[in-house]
């Protein structure tokens, strides 16, 4: 049973991998590009939230500081439109790990249902500045040096940066889960003020956590600024891609490793389908909202959740199964 | 950081390799446009819209605009022959899924032309996207001086660009003999890349009128309360308001708040809203909209020729009157208009050989006036008008040269009559 | 700085304010006893906006008439979400899974709303909406004090029914403490079903005076949950009290800060007004020192 579930993880990879070099059409990389970017968000805010269980709608934030990060650091040092730009990324996760300490000072100090108001609150608070803020060139934007790249292979240097992120943040949470620090922020969910009477350092484990959740976001918010070429404050800070975050990690199961992926990977390819291919928009939010409804409903754990029971279930129905045969064989005689 | 450094090396160089090596396998699917169509099939032409989301309704008249051009091209007999089809798609209003939009336009459906969406919003990264296959990029909705500071040269915008808008009102109320004009105004706008730069531009023109700016600001475009920012306005007894919004919530909400407070300025003029035709007079009333101005590039009883037959066409299939056509349908259909004068140049479908076509700086007519495009896209030489809600009735009252403008209802009546 | 426009900065934030206080309370009663964050308490209230001006338009009914459809027509609507959905919702993630599942319906209500009503703006249209009279020097619009009352007689009744009532006293025992309420014998089922009908009807009237005030659509929603969830956050979630002041608070403060600064800054004051009271009161205004393991 062991081998068969370890074996999933390189399939799923080398799957990922050939899939732009399998299918040329730019229209399924470009969904590809934004499915892996929510992927990554979404695993890393389940990294914090999920294992913390401090449920935070603010990574809008985080996403948007990195996505102005790489459009004023590309403009203001006059770089070249191209491949080069693609160290800004990890600058992008760098600043918004920097924004997320202060934040998270001040945020971490309420508990469960104030944090997650309180994180909604910052996400305005940062929204506003950037509309009304000078140097962010407010609604009109920033115009980011324009890659010209030809159409049929401008989408592929994207994937795999953003397939890199991806196995970057999942290798780390997964690792996050094994480590002591991982247990004490699943301590932190289940009883804070006893991990603290027990002498863990709520505080720096939470503060650390948070920041460290934020780099990632910040990291795809910069590659999405160098994708789609222009960033407006109203789309890198949409409050919509907060929500959205934490649908798909509860969709795919709070706290689970592959959980946040399949939340993300299921959900943004379906609804970028579901608007291309449905014109009338208000057919699509019906579904959309239908479709939630029903997965949240039936499957309230999270799908990952509901599979992992079902198939643990069918294994002991099996094994019962052939316990009581054995029985009837042995026993024979008591019907 | 090093080890990270030397992986997007390798990625580099890899990616390069697989790129190279998809440049080959793809070179006869790429979506570039061969320029020729096979004999009897249609020209089909793409193109994403919001149909859903905060621009919606504008999408709407896009629709249809663009769905009665395609309807007009082809009781002529289509695009040279070839019947026109149009694929369109929604993008929910959003600029993440207009990239995927015509990426699958192009990519997928492999149409020959694409025409632009609504907003400059949209238009920018659309752009950016349709220019990577080397397709032209018509438009009528992104005029905000963004989408001409990008770089591309594969935009061609039909309508004047927004900072042109203003000009002729502004150029009436300086023109106002000394004792008519106000002495006072006030500016307040929406920081929207739509209404934001038709201000200063009016409040250049009208200091050097004489006209002292008493009150200007900025508001962000969430807020829905405008109670206090109005209260602010009428506090400073300003004789002339010029409200940059971009929709009738904001210019209705302005509207109630100054006759809320029993505040008259002698004219109002809103950069938007006040030009939806009859959704606006639903939302104030007939009454409170006498006398409120508003600039536009077109309005369903102008006098050019082809607009006429459009509008006429309009009526007969939506209903509703003349002067209600939203001008979103006559940006869509001079769009396809520019579109069909340089194919029927080229003779063909080639996007580099329109693109060229269009910069060479011919004169094209359309519903809205006469196209000529610079260096980056934009037409100067469509005109810019102003209008007023007179007694329900919607009419051009700018530029006064104009032999169509009528006289300008002034000072503007009180509230209710 | 001009006084009387402060005046009337501060008159205004009261008289809205009170409709907002109105909106936010049915939303922290369902979080109080039931520990669900109703979050399509939004596209509620354009629910009912919508109905009033339906009732309107359509059969002409002055909608402060329409409100005794449109008051019952919603508590109904919120006791079919809650039978429909929210019941099912149990367990220690239940207020998580309470945001997802109320998300869900919202973009249910939306896009069902688009289609009926199709996404172009609307607005409410009465004699009163427009007028205002003169107080000392100040204009007041008739429909915020008209909007006041309406708040005023409905946050009154709501107060007698939770104190004068026996199932008020049940209410108020839930509110307290669920299990310790269920131990006493209290149905703690039904109380919760008729709360959330309660704290939906509220919104029939919230919309109507939203659909007065405000040119809006079904997408006007996002804006006004957002607000709604602030609101009670600094009252202190559960607490009645907390949302009535909180609310006048949120909406004066903005205008206020409109009128003596700028408005760019009137809303961004306010998130920063709430960011500084949960520090130093994490429970917000009035909100109970929630036990730290929540």
């Amino acid at each position: 049973m062991l081998q068969r579930k370890n074996l999933w993880w390189p399939l799923a990879l080398a799957a990922f991998v050939v899939f732009p070099l399998i299918v040329s059409n730019p229209t399924y990389t470009t969904i590809g590009v934004f499915t892996l970017i929510f992927m990554g968000c979404t695993t890393s805010w389940n990294m914090f939230s999920g294992y913390s269980g401090y449920i935070a709608l603010g990574s809008g934030v985080w996403y948007g500081v990195g996505a102005y990060t790489m459009a004023l650091f590309s403009i203001h040092m006059n770089m070249a439109a191209g491949a080069a730009m693609f160290w800004l990324v990890p600058l992008g996760g760098l600043f918004a790990m920097i924004v997320a300490i202060p934040v998270g000072v001040v945020v971490l100090r309420v508990r469960r249902h104030t944090f997650v108001v309180i994180t909604i609150a910052v996400f305005f608070v940062a929204q506003l500045s950037a509309i009304n803020a000078g140097f962010t060139g407010g609604t009109a934007g920033l115009n980011l040096p324009f890659i010209t790249w030809g159409a049929s292979y401008y989408n592929v240097p994207f994937y795999y940066v953003a397939l890199v992120i991806v196995i970057f943040i999942t290798v780390l949470s997964a690792a996050v889960r094994r480590t002591r620090f991982g247990l004490q922020l699943l301590a932190i969910r289940d009883d804070e003020d006893r991990a603290l009477g027990l002498g863990v350092k709520v505080s720096a484990v939470k503060l650390t956590g948070f920041a460290m959740s934020a780099f990632t976001v910040g990291m795809m918010g910069a590659l999405y600024a160098m994708f789609i070429g222009q960033i407006y404050p109203q789309f890198v800070f949409d409050p919509l891609f907060d929500i959205s975050i934490a649908l798909m990690a509860f969709l795919g199961g709070l706290g689970t490793l592959v959980g946040p992926l399949l939340g993300a990977l299921v959900l943004e390819s379906l609804q970028q389908y579901l608007t291309v291919s449905y014109s009338n928009g208000s057919l699509y939010l019906i579904l959309f909202g239908a479709l939630f409804l029903i997965v949240i409903l039936f499957m309230p754990q999270g799908v990952v959740v509901a599979i992992r029971d079902r198939v643990t279930k069918k294994a002991e129905r099996e094994r019962e199964a052939v316990t009581s045969n054995e029985a009837a064989l042995l026993g024979g005689v008591n019907q | 950081m090093i080890k990270r450094g030397k992986f997007f090396r390798a990625l580099g160089v890899t990616s390069v390799a697989a790129s190279s090596m998809l440049m080959m396998a793809t070179a006869t699917t790429s979506g570039a446009s061969s320029g020729t169509i096979a004999k009897g099939k249609p020209v089909t032409i793409g193109v994403s819209l919001s149909l859903s989301g905060d621009f919606s309704g504008d999408g709407l008249a896009f629709k249809q605009g663009y769905e009665l051009w395609a309807a007009d091209v082809n009781k002529q007999g289509g695009l040279l022959g070839h019947k026109v089809k149009l694929d369109i798609v929604s993008d929910a209003s959003s600029p993440t899924q207009v990239v995927t939009n015509y990426q699958k336009l192009i990519s997928s459906d492999h149409v020959n032309l694409t025409f632009g969406p609504f907003s400059s919003l949209l238009t920018l990264p659309a752009a950016k996207a349709v220019s990577r296959y080397g397709y032209a990029m018509v438009e009528g909705a992104g005029g905000a001086p963004s989408v001409f500071q990008a770089g591309l040269t594969n935009v061609f915008d039909v309508e004047l660009p927004v900072i042109g808008w203003m000009l002729p009102y502004a150029h009436w109320m300086a023109s106002l003999p000394k004792s008519q004009r106000p002495k006072t105004a006030a500016y307040v706008t929406s920081n929207d890349p739509f209404t934001q730069p038709q201000i200063p531009v009016v409040e250049k023109i009208l200091k050097k009128a004489g006209i002292k700016t008493v009150y200007n600001s900025v508001f962000p475009a969430e807020v829905t309360d405008f109670t206090a920012i109005a209260d602010a306005v009428a506090a400073s007894k300003a004789q002339a308001v010029i409200i940059g919004s971009n929709g009738i919530p904001i210019i209705s909400g302005f509207m109630q708040a100054f006759e809320q407070a029993h505040y008259n300025p002698k004219n109002i003029v809103a950069t938007g809203g006040p030009d939806q035709g009859s959704q606006f007079i639903k939302a104030v009333g007939v009454k409170n909209a006498n006398g409120i101005m508003v600039p536009d590039t077109w309005y369903g009883l102008s006098s050019n020729p082809q607009s006429k037959k459009m509008v006429a066409e309009y009526v007969k299939q939506y209903g509703g009157t003349p002067s209600g056509v939203s001008a979103d349908v006559a940006e869509a259909y001079a769009v396809g208009q520019v579109m069909a004068n340089a194919v029927k140049a080229t003779k063909g479908f080639d996007n580099s050989k329109i693109i060229k076509y269009l910069h060479s700086g011919v004169t094209i007519k359309s519903v809205l006036g006469t196209e000529k495009f610079n260096k980056l896209g934009e037409s100067f030489s469509a005109t810019a008008f102003t209008f007023q809600w007179q007694n329900g009735k919607f009419l051009q009252v700018n530029p006064t040269s104009d032999p169509n403008s009528v006289k300008v209802l002034y000072p503007k009546p009180v509230w209710g009559k | 700085m001009n006084s009387s426009a402060l005046i009337h900065a501060l008159i205004d934030g009261v008289l809205t304010g009170s409709v907002y206080a109105l909106m936010a309370t049915g939303l922290t009663l369902i979080f109080g006893v039931m520990d669900i964050i109703n979050i399509a308490q939004g596209i509620l209230v354009i629910l009912g906006a919508y109905l009033s001006y339906a009732l309107s338009v359509h059969w002409g009914i002055d909608p402060f008439v329409g409100l005794l459809i449109t008051i019952p027509t919603l508590f109904v609507v919120g006791i079919v979400i809650e039978w429909a959905f929210i019941r099912r919702l149990k367990g220690p993630e239940k207020t998580a899974m309470s945001i997802l599942v109320t998300y869900a319906v919202s973009l249910l209500i939306e896009g069902a709303l688009n289609m009926i009503f199709t996404v172009n703006n609307v607005q409410i249209q009465t004699w009163y909406v427009n007028r205002s009279f003169e107080i000392f020097g100040i204009w007041i619009p008739y429909i915020y004090v008209f909007g006041f009352i309406l708040a005023a007689v409905l946050l009154s009744a709501l107060y007698y029914i939770l104190y004068r009532t026996r199932f008020g006293a049940s209410v108020r025992a839930s509110l307290a403490d669920q299990t310790a309420a269920a131990l006493v014998g209290i149905d703690v089922r039904r109380v919760s079903t008729i709360c959330f009908g309660i704290g939906v009807a509220v919104t029939a009237a919230g919309g109507m005076i939203y659909g007065a005030t405000n040119a809006f659509n079904a997408s006007s929603s996002y804006d006004l949950i957002s607000r709604l969830l602030i609101i009670i956050v600094l009252g202190g979630m559960g607490s009645l009290g907390g949302a009535l002041v909180a609310g006048m608070a949120m909406v004066t403060i903005e205008d206020i800060v409109a009128v003596a600064w700028s408005p760019v800054w009137s809303t961004m004051s306010f998130f920063l007004v709430l960011v500084l009271v949960l520090l130093v009161r994490p429970q917000g205004l009035f909100g109970k020192q929630s036990a730290r393991t929540a």
